[in-house]
């Protein structure tokens, strides 16, 4: 369960946005998110849409898998909507019924902001089903290397990150294990008051944590023994390679900030 | 003939115990040679691994690699030419996919892009995983995952190789594939092996035994002549071969076997020839 949540996230494929450098896809998501404040208005709205749409269509993914992004956060949209649809007295009153009054402003403002909110939703579920967790380890590292000389540990945080995301599935497994062998004793996971239910989490958790320990200390020894000693005098084996598509899409994006900074009201 | 290991008089004690794990240990391995040390748990055979490699520091005593004495300066240059294979195989795969493993141990001596490349390639052809380059771990079996990790130890080209009880957690079938692949390095390379074990299945590919016990060496020789005196091994707790086993019954019930029978494929050699001498 856990691990199509965080592994199979990914989608494997050869599209446009697929090819693309993972700097260029996490670079374009940062700054996605500040441009998408730019908009304010139904021409701005609509080129950030056409814009979302487009990098949508081209990476060959099924919408539905988009669409299942949307699912945790969709509460949170309908919420805002009604906020604001509900709130704002602004503009003509377009409908009233009680103690409710509706105004165009309101319910132009409600749309703009779930819009707001489903368009970075896709940006980055975008992100992670078209790049695998390691490439976004990879661009991280190269991204964050400028901030080492301020002694930021970025090798040892990639080399961390890269770690747990080659373990998760084998804690995975040991995890199924243990449910699997404490249930043969007896106890019961799924029924019975929440306070009981955590108890027999304990019987879950301790094992798992003295074992990912014990696989820690055995992997360090082993990184050790392979010559392992820091970041220093280090060559990397995994490298990125920057091509005009990431070039042509970086321009795409300035473009639109500049476009977007010019329709804005 | 070259000294590649030389472990003199080397005594080790771990904190808060109150015995001594390796008491007045003294023995050498030659280039090329493929050593065995057996032992049941607590012998202090695996403690000998991690003294080595420097993970622990002797108290006393010597250890020599390859003429070079151990000691805190050296051990950089001592664990170049040192490469282990542990017993856990998910608990030493670095990597997010087979060639990023091998890649590890390359990255880590500054080894160029190019080179590295070539390095591993050659190194996966060599235990027959060159086809799974892009795997994670996960979709790999045990005895795949310890081929990946001979791969990673001769990528990085040592001359002496380790298995710190390596096939234990294998089945029959990985323990197989996973022998058979440093038997072949050992032979093309020279390369120096020692293995450690409480497996006397593994013993039969040595050139050299020493058994262990209670941190001493008890018993030195060629597997034949410690198998010759099989009730003390069984004293120390180390279940003997099936072959072995069923050669000294077979002789003790007065069938006229001639010498002794460390493989299966020995033993069967000389019994259905048997019958034409009887």
């Amino acid at each position: 369960m856990i691990n199509s949540m965080i592994i199979g996230k990914y989608v494997p494929g050869r599209s446009l946005i697929h090819r693309l450098d993972p700097r260029t896809k996490l670079l374009m998501m940062f700054f996605y998110v500040f441009i998408v404040f730019l908009a304010n208005n139904v021409w701005t709205y609509t080129l950030l849409t056409l814009f979302t749409l487009s990098l949508l269509l081209l990476s060959k993914i099924p919408f539905s898998f988009i669409v299942k992004g949307f699912k945790p956060i969709l509460w949170v949209i309908v919420f805002t909507l009604l906020l604001h649809v509900l709130m704002t007295k602004e503009g003509n009153m377009l409908f009233q019924f009680g103690w409710i009054e509706i105004y165009d402003k309101g319910v132009q403002q409600g749309f703009f902001i779930s819009l707001r909110f489903l368009l970075l939703i896709a940006i980055t579920t975008l992100l992670t089903l078209t790049t695998t967790p390691i490439e976004v380890t990879d661009g991280m590292e190269k991204l964050l290397a400028p901030f080492k000389r301020w002694n930021m540990p970025v090798h040892e945080l990639a080399l961390m990150m890269s770690i747990s995301l080659r373990f998760i599935p084998t804690l995975m497994e040991e995890t199924e294990k243990i449910i699997k062998a404490q249930a043969a004793r007896g106890v019961d996971f799924s029924s019975g008051p929440f306070s009981e239910r955590m108890k027999a989490m304990t019987s879950l958790l301790i094992p798992l944590f003295i074992s990912a320990f014990k696989r820690a200390e055995e992997l360090a020894i082993a990184m050790e023994v392979r010559g392992y000693r820091g970041g220093e005098g280090r060559t990397k084996w995994r490298q990125l390679t920057w091509s005009y598509l990431d070039t042509l899409f970086m321009l795409s994006l300035i473009s639109l900030s500049i476009l977007l900074w010019l329709l804005r009201s | 003939m070259e000294i590649a290991v030389r472990v003199q008089d080397v005594s080790f004690q771990y904190a808060n115990q109150s015995d001594y794990a390796l008491k007045n240990v003294s023995f050498h391995v030659r280039t090329g040679e493929w050593l065995t040390i057996v032992g049941h748990n607590g012998s202090g055979k695996s403690t000998i691994a991690k003294l080595l490699t420097g993970l622990l520091q002797a108290e006393k005593g010597r250890i020599e690699i390859c003429g070079i004495p151990l000691n805190e300066e050296t051990i950089w240059k001592v664990r170049e030419q040192i490469g282990i294979v542990f017993q856990n195989p998910d608990n030493q795969f670095v990597g997010t996919t087979v060639q990023d493993d091998v890649a590890f141990g390359l990255e880590n001596r500054g080894v160029p892009r190019e080179e590295m490349t070539e390095r591993i390639n050659e190194a996966l052809k060599k235990v027959n995983m060159e086809s799974f380059l892009e795997h994670e771990p996960h979709r790999l079996s045990g005895g795949q995952k310890q081929r990946v990790a001979i791969a990673s130890v001769i990528a990085l080209r040592p001359r002496i190789i380790i298995l710190d009880e390596a096939t234990s957690m294998l089945d029959p079938r990985g323990k197989k594939e996973v022998l058979a692949v440093i038997e072949q390095l050992q032979k093309e390379r020279q390369i120096t092996v020692i293995s450690i074990t409480h497996d006397l299945d593994e013993v039969a590919k040595a050139d050299r035994v020493i058994v262990m016990n209670k941190g001493m060496v008890v018993e030195e020789g060629t597997p034949e002549q410690i198998f010759a005196h099989g009730e003390k091994l069984e004293e120390l707790g180390l279940d003997l071969p099936f072959a072995v086993k069923l050669s000294k019954r077979l002789k003790d019930a007065g069938f006229p076997l001639t010498g002794d029978h460390l493989t299966v494929e020995g033993l069967v050699n000389e019994l259905w020839t048997l019958y034409l001498k009887m």
